[in-house]
């Protein structure tokens, strides 16, 4: 599918995954649970920068700890604040057990984590693929990833639309709660409303989406007494299914609380489009390429879909005259772009949808340039015309011609001596905004006010 | 430092045995066909006092998958292909881009494994099958010598692979259509893992397929694991910028692989790996495939040759008579010279060997080429 957003292309992360700050803030009986499970660990594993990648991988086969000056020893010695900076978060997540002077694996997470390179092992971490059913043909994989595009697009265009009135498919009840309390949409007047970071959650790509969503998820597991652990160990395991296989429900379920948490994941997953069911009951059920791409950096959502097979890149003409033109039958994009310009739908082609914009409208798009600036997957081809970026600059300059700041006038001082005593008392604080000697006046800022004030009122009494 | 950090590290325990005996990894324990690997790695195998670390090909293997797995393990898009340099032959035997072709009813079995990764199960199976039936297929007859590996061939049809997934896919391929973009494929490296001795005749198709590497950008590494090292090998990792090892601690190869082989060259801008401290740069003369100290170069197509020659054998350049006069002229100085440093030993040094003896020398071989590729594949299954 072409699209505005959703093929944005995934930068090889420089900053850590969102996740991590979560795991993070866990406790260790909780990650070490966690740990206890190979799936989970490869999982995390993948999450991590590439060096700390490497610093586990040089760890992981040695059965003794070795000194951290010997590791150490390695390291470049340019790149010492590097090195530095990729442990922390190893020793925060508990993965590397805190010593000053050893290092060492934590040893659930080894043992966990060679089990997933060796394979073995009894926990069934990696899901339990379902034999073949005789009664149903199986998915496929153009159906599931069918199935989990228009899940998504439920969600993502109900948010658009909220705004402009029109009427969309609602996403079921969960998913408008989830919304609603990760503050992407809010209650105003009796219907949901898209919020301010609800647009700027629509401008990411999708993969950080989902990972919002489910961040948002984990922390309501905690309020719907859900075991956290389960509740991340299932989306682990997802993660390492395989598209297009069957996994059943049976033989992941231990005790009635798991298998509680597990059918209410299901029941959510399936409605964000994570996973398909034949039906609610189903013991079975197919990972889709949303869950199966959670960990890594591939698009989580297939690309081709609709009948149209025109041009599958640049389907947004900007000319210099402010018009823009989207080459799209994808009601979705339609309306991100409304978000933006106002399309004419007298103007709409069979797919091609044709807007005239102004400049109060562009600068809406500036607001967002630097994010717009990079949809479209590449630096190569400048994106817009010269006259439109300069066009978006100058709007940008005018809106910040004006700086407001509250704040007090001091006027009406008895004679200069007075003035410069508090002018200076106030400059010696840097609460002075602006000063004017002749009008023997000058501004101070708000939060200042009280000290001003006081001063004034200590010399005033000193005086009389 | 650096090789103090080493020893320390190599004085660790490692965990290789329970590699091994974990059978699920690697069932080489089929009692039906009876294996005998290439003559090498039966000279790898045999207990001390022959090798002070003995390592059988099952060993190897078990330690080679757990490498694999380590690669692909890191990230999603991870591609890897194996090459097997057999005797006389080089087969592709696992690419990430084209999964195995037939999954037969064993594979089909153990991908129902609710305790393992299914990618990693799939590189596994398959080049674990591929070898046990290239071995297989391998006729041994006592009288004869083994074919020379065919390492040659297998470099190459690495080097054509990185070249194929390098290559930007035309407009209307699929993989245009999976958002995947060209050019954003990272770092491709080549890995030969080697067990025999070089090949003196194939000094020319090595060092060719060097300079296809370095146009194509791709480091190759190298691990020498069984054998003297090789000199054309050693030159390979040099020049493209890779990192050689010879194996001493061949029951480490694990960890060595891991410390040495699995960083990704932005990584090994912060980590350091062990590079070499002195290279061998001898080349083979291109007459008699004999690698030499001292050989003499035509200048015009810049081929190699042990004497000096009236007519260069390549190019047809004709050389003045005096030059050739000249040259022969020093030559007794350099014979003595060369034999000189044989019997001091200076390290490494094959001696000048003729055709027929080189080819005793180079017995049955079997070595592994591995192409890997980090970032996003494009097979996108």
């Amino acid at each position: 599918m072409p699209s505005l957003h959703l093929n944005a292309p995934v930068e090889p992360t420089s900053s850590p995954h969102s996740l991590l700050p979560f795991l993070q803030s866990q406790s260790q009986q909780t990650l070490n649970k966690l740990y206890s499970r190979p799936s989970s660990c490869l999982s995390i594993f993948r999450l991590l920068a590439p060096l700390q990648q490497q610093i586990i991988m040089n760890l992981l086969w040695l059965e003794s700890t070795i000194s951290s000056s010997t590791m150490a020893a390695w390291v470049v010695r340019e790149e010492k604040k590097t090195y530095d900076a990729a442990l922390s978060p190893l020793f925060r997540l508990h993965i590397l057990a805190t010593s000053p002077i050893k290092l060492a694996l934590n040893p659930t997470f080894k043992t966990s984590m060679r089990q997933a390179l060796t394979g073995g092992g009894t926990t069934g971490s990696f899901g339990v693929p379902a034999p073949k059913d005789d009664k149903y043909p199986a998915m496929g994989i153009d159906e599931l990833d069918g199935y989990a595009l228009e899940r998504w697009e439920t969600i993502l265009h109900y948010m658009v639309s909220s705004g402009s009135g029109q009427n969309s498919m609602r996403p079921s009840k969960a998913v408008l709660y989830l919304l609603q309390q990760s503050g992407l949409m809010a209650n105003s007047q009796g219907a949901l409303q898209i919020t301010s970071a609800g647009f700027q959650f629509l401008l990411h790509s999708p993969h950080a989406q989902l990972w919002d969503l489910l961040l948002q998820y984990l922390r309501l597991a905690e309020e719907r007494n859900m075991d956290l652990v389960e509740v991340l160990s299932f989306l682990f395991m997802l993660s390492t299914m395989e598209l297009g296989r069957e996994y059943s429900t049976e033989g992941m379920n231990t005790t009635p609380q798991v298998a509680a948490t597990h059918k209410a994941m299901l029941n959510d997953l399936r409605d964000y489009g994570l996973l398909w069911q034949r039906k609610s009951s189903s013991r079975r059920f197919y990972p889709t390429r949303l869950a199966t791409t959670l960990t890594s950096s591939s698009p989580p959502l297939p690309t081709s879909t609709g009948p149209s097979s025109g041009p599958k890149e640049g389907f947004i003409v900007l000319e210099t005259n402010y018009r823009i033109y989207a080459y799209t039958d994808n009601p979705l994009q339609t309306a991100v772009l409304n978000l933006f310009v106002s399309l004419k739908t007298d103007h709409q082609l069979s797919n091609c949808s044709c807007a005239p914009t102004n400049e109060k409208k562009m600068y809406v798009l500036s607001l967002r340039t630097p994010r717009v600036l990079v949809m479209p997957h590449s630096s190569q081809n400048p994106l817009l015309p010269v006259t439109v970026q300069d066009q978006i600059r100058l709007w940008e300059l005018e809106k910040n011609r004006l700086k407001s700041q509250e704040g007090y006038l001091y006027t009406a001082f008895t004679s200069p001596a007075d003035y410069e005593l508090v002018l200076n008392y106030a400059k010696q604080l840097k609460l002075v905004l602006w000063e004017n000697a002749a009008k023997r006046c000058f501004f101070g800022s708000l939060d200042g006010h009280a000290n001003i004030k006081n001063f004034i009122e200590r010399r005033t009494g000193g005086n009389t | 430092m650096v090789d103090d950090a080493v020893d320390e590290l190599l004085g660790g325990d490692f965990a290789l045995t329970q590699l091994v005996i974990d059978g699920k990894l690697i069932p080489l324990t089929s009692p039906s066909s009876s294996i005998s690997p290439p003559l090498h790695w039966e000279l790898s195998a045999r207990e001390p006092p022959h090798n002070t670390y003995p390592l059988p090909l099952a060993a190897f293997l078990a330690q080679l998958l757990a490498f694999f797995n380590a690669h692909i393990a890191c990230r999603h898009e991870n591609t890897l292909a194996v090459f097997g340099a057999f005797p006389g032959k080089s087969v592709l035997l696992y690419s990430s881009s084209e999964p195995a072709v037939s999954p037969s009813a064993d594979t089909e079995s153990a991908m129902n494994d609710a305790n393992a990764y299914p990618p990693f199960q799939m590189v596994d199976s398959a080049v674990v099958r591929r070898i046990m039936a290239e071995l297989d297929a391998l006729e041994v007859r006592e009288d004869e010598e083994e074919a020379p590996s065919a390492l040659v061939g297998a470099l190459a049809k690495a080097l054509c692979y990185v070249n194929r997934i390098t290559l930007p896919p035309s407009a209307n391929s699929k993989t245009q259509a999976n958002g995947f973009h060209p050019g954003v494929l990272p770092d491709p490296r080549i890995l030969i893992l080697s067990v025999s001795p070089d090949l003196a005749t194939s000094y020319i198709p090595i060092m060719n397929s060097i300079f296809s590497a370095q146009k194509l950008k791709a480091t190759i590494d190298v691990c020498q694991i069984y054998g003297p090292n090789t000199v054309f090998l050693q030159q390979a990792a040099h020049l493209t910028g890779g990192s050689y090892i010879f194996l001493e601690r061949r029951d480490a190869l694990l960890q060595y692989l891991i410390m040495s082989f699995l960083p990704p060259p932005s990584i090994r801008r912060t980590l350091s790996v062990p590079t070499q401290e002195q290279v061998d740069f001898r080349a083979a003369c291109f007459c008699h495939k004999n690698i030499v100290d001292i050989g003499f170069v035509c200048s015009v197509c810049l081929s190699i040759f042990c004497q000096p020659l009236a007519v260069c054998t390549t190019c047809r350049t004709k050389f003045p008579i005096k030059t050739l006069q000249r040259l022969n002229a020093a030559r007794p100085l350099l014979a003595t010279a060369t034999g000189k440093s044989q019997t001091n030993g200076v390290g490494r040094v094959h001696s000048a060997t003729s055709v027929s003896a080189s080819n005793n020398g180079v017995g049955a071989q079997s070595q592994t080429t591995m192409t890997m590729t980090n970032g996003p594949s494009q097979g996108g299954r």
